[in-house]
């Protein structure tokens, strides 16, 4: 690449053109000899300065809380909230080398994981589509949408009485609470997406020959396709959420039982310990939603 | 591939006794009315006006979107009923699907005819590689400038072989350096495919250089006001835009769709309002002065 002819060209336009070069990249952008391993690190610095900045923050504000946290537990602060029995986070840490290896504890979360994965899914296949055809047809629209306002106010957590009368067994009840939290969310951003459909994009499908069935897959699926997966994201918090309430109530195993009982059996360090695994648990399933929002539209991708 | 490209000239579109009005709190509403068009085979024609004077809605009512109140549209004798791939469109806002990749945007019609993925891919290639957008097949449109999206939305329209290209004001969203060299693209394209076009715009040099026959339409409700033959030799180039037959026609077209855009701004604006300020500064500046 280094030919003479390209050391030439870029000898000669030394003076010519150096408002060309003040107006963009220059043409020949001659890839010098490789840059050396020590000014490529100081480039790729500057380029990711604000990310690392942003990381090295976060790891000494998470450090700090973890030390306030160790302080006021260790001296029993008590002012106005009271840190005289709240676990220390050495104590949480050896309870969570204990509970790794106890088999109960991993159960709970099995279950917990179980009753979301199938409340969720459940949640996502009635939702999504409901929520497509709604975007689409008026009257299925004008149908459903008045009782799914009168529905959608009710906290999930409300629903527990009922679900434990509609049925038969108390997981039944808990992933029907758990699909409840996160079918609404999901119902009304994917409503939500098919109302933003740019009507010009349905005409330019019209146009090139598209009938009913593939401009819904073509044009008002993936068009819809953020503001689902907004919905997915929002209901998985809210599945969580009404998950760990409906399992203290109802429960016998779960992660929010086992919190629970925690509390009820005076084992304050399990009580933070199951906190955590609840916060880590929302964390993993949020990302993983957007891991597979990434995977589905590729075109989001910055 | 030559299939399309050598196709015998058809498309011949004619509108006749059309008008479209709609309803409104205060009654109908007409937004064109009495308008006779018409464009032959392999015959490139615009319609210029006020802007909503309906020079759209007319478009869109030959594309099939909106149905004509009276009258009727029709495309080789057959009467447009609905929107059809025989008809293709460009819109103003490019109106890509960002979800495809250039060439999948390019395959979507012939996708929608059921064409083999195999085949339609490499038709996309072709036609791609022909209008010198092969490097950018892969790409999304959010990363296309605004005049690639538009070659792009071009060639996605040509792709299915139509009858007939409606242009909706194209390159109205460009900056005046892209839209020229888009208008040089769009006749070269056109001088190729001899492929009938029906093509608005708003913008009176656009009009004269691309067309054989321009259509003047009058402010709402619109209907033709004059039909200007454009006798200019073809294949047109920029540099005939400075030629006097060209001002000429420049001059008679911009007295027509003066008197429209003022009829059309209606009250919008008076005698006074035309000067701009009716104030005289005397070397003192605005704020001193009022």
């Amino acid at each position: 690449m280094s030919s003479p002819a390209i050391l030439r060209q870029s000898e000669d336009r030394m003076p010519a053109t150096t408002a060309i070069d003040e107006a963009g990249p220059a043409p020949a952008a001659a890839p010098a000899a490789a840059p050396s391993f020590g000014t490529l690190a100081l480039r790729w610095y500057r380029l990711n300065r604000a990310g690392l900045r942003a990381i090295a923050i976060g790891i000494i504000s998470l450090l700090a809380f973890l030390l306030v946290w160790h302080l006021l537990t260790t001296y029993r602060v008590v002012f106005f909230v009271r840190f005289t029995n709240v676990p220390s986070p050495l104590a949480v840490y050896a309870s969570f080398t204990k509970a790794i290896h106890d088999p109960k504890f991993l159960m709970h979360i099995v279950l917990s994981c179980r009753r979301i994965f199938i409340g969720f899914s459940l949640a996502a296949i009635v939702g999504v589509p409901l929520g497509l055809i709604m975007g689409r047809f008026k009257l299925v629209h004008e149908i459903v949408f008045p009782v799914a306002e009168v529905l959608r106010p009710i906290p999930a957590i409300a629903w527990v009485p009922m679900a434990i009368m509609l049925w038969p067994t108390n997981e039944q009840s808990i992933v029907y609470i758990t699909f409840l939290g996160s079918f609404f969310p999901i119902l009304v951003n994917t409503l939500h997406g098919m109302s933003l459909v740019d009507p010009v994009l349905v005409r330019a499908a019209q146009c090139l020959g598209a009938r009913e069935r593939s401009i819904f897959r073509e044009v008002y699926f993936p068009a819809s396709l953020p503001h689902i997966f907004t919905g997915l994201t929002v209901g998985m918090g809210v599945a969580w959420v009404s998950l760990i309430a409906a399992e203290m109530i109802s429960g016998q195993y779960g992660i929010g039982y086992f919190t629970w009982e925690a509390y009820s059996l005076v084992q304050y360090a399990d009580i933070a310990l199951g906190m955590i695994a609840i916060g880590v648990l929302g964390l993993g399933s949020s990302m993983l939603i957007r891991g597979a929002g990434q995977l589905v539209m590729p075109w989001r991708l910055k | 591939m030559s299939e399309i490209l050598t196709k015998a000239p058809q498309g011949h579109i004619e509108v006749k006794n059309f008008s479209l009005g709609y309803d409104s709190i205060e009654g109908p509403v007409e937004a064109v009315t009495d308008t006779q068009i018409h464009v032959n085979p392999g015959e490139f024609v615009s319609i210029v006006g006020p802007s909503g004077c309906g020079k759209s809605t007319l478009l869109n009512a030959v594309a099939g979107f909106l149905k004509p109140t009276t009258g009727i549209v029709t495309v080789d004798g057959e009467r447009v009923n609905g929107p059809s791939a025989e008809r293709g469109m460009v819109f103003q806002q490019y109106s890509l699907f960002p979800w495809k990749t250039v060439r999948e945007n390019v395959e979507f019609g012939l996708k929608m005819r059921g064409m083999a993925r195999s085949q339609r891919e490499r038709a996309a290639r072709t036609l791609l590689g022909l209008a010198g957008l092969d490097a950018f097949e892969k790409h999304y449109p959010e990363k296309l400038s605004g005049g690639m999206k538009q070659r792009v939305g071009i060639v996605r329209a040509l792709a299915t072989g139509p009858k007939v290209l409606l242009l909706d004001e194209p390159f109205g969203a460009l900056d005046a350096q892209t839209r020229v060299i888009m208008q040089q693209i769009l006749t070269n394209m056109w001088q190729r495919l001899k492929i009938s076009v029906l093509f608005v715009t708003h913008d009176i040099d656009e009009a004269i250089f691309l067309s054989d026959r321009v259509y003047c339409m009058t402010a709402r409700p619109g209907s033709i006001k004059a039909e200007i033959p454009i006798p200019l030799e073809r294949p047109r180039q920029q540099s005939m835009m400075m030629s006097s037959e060209f001002l000429a026609l420049r001059r008679g077209l911009m007295s027509l769709i003066r008197e429209e855009s003022i009829k059309a701004m209606g009250g919008e604006i008076t005698d006074l309002g035309m000067q701009g300020l009716n104030i005289e500064l005397h070397g003192h500046s605005l704020a001193d002065v009022i």
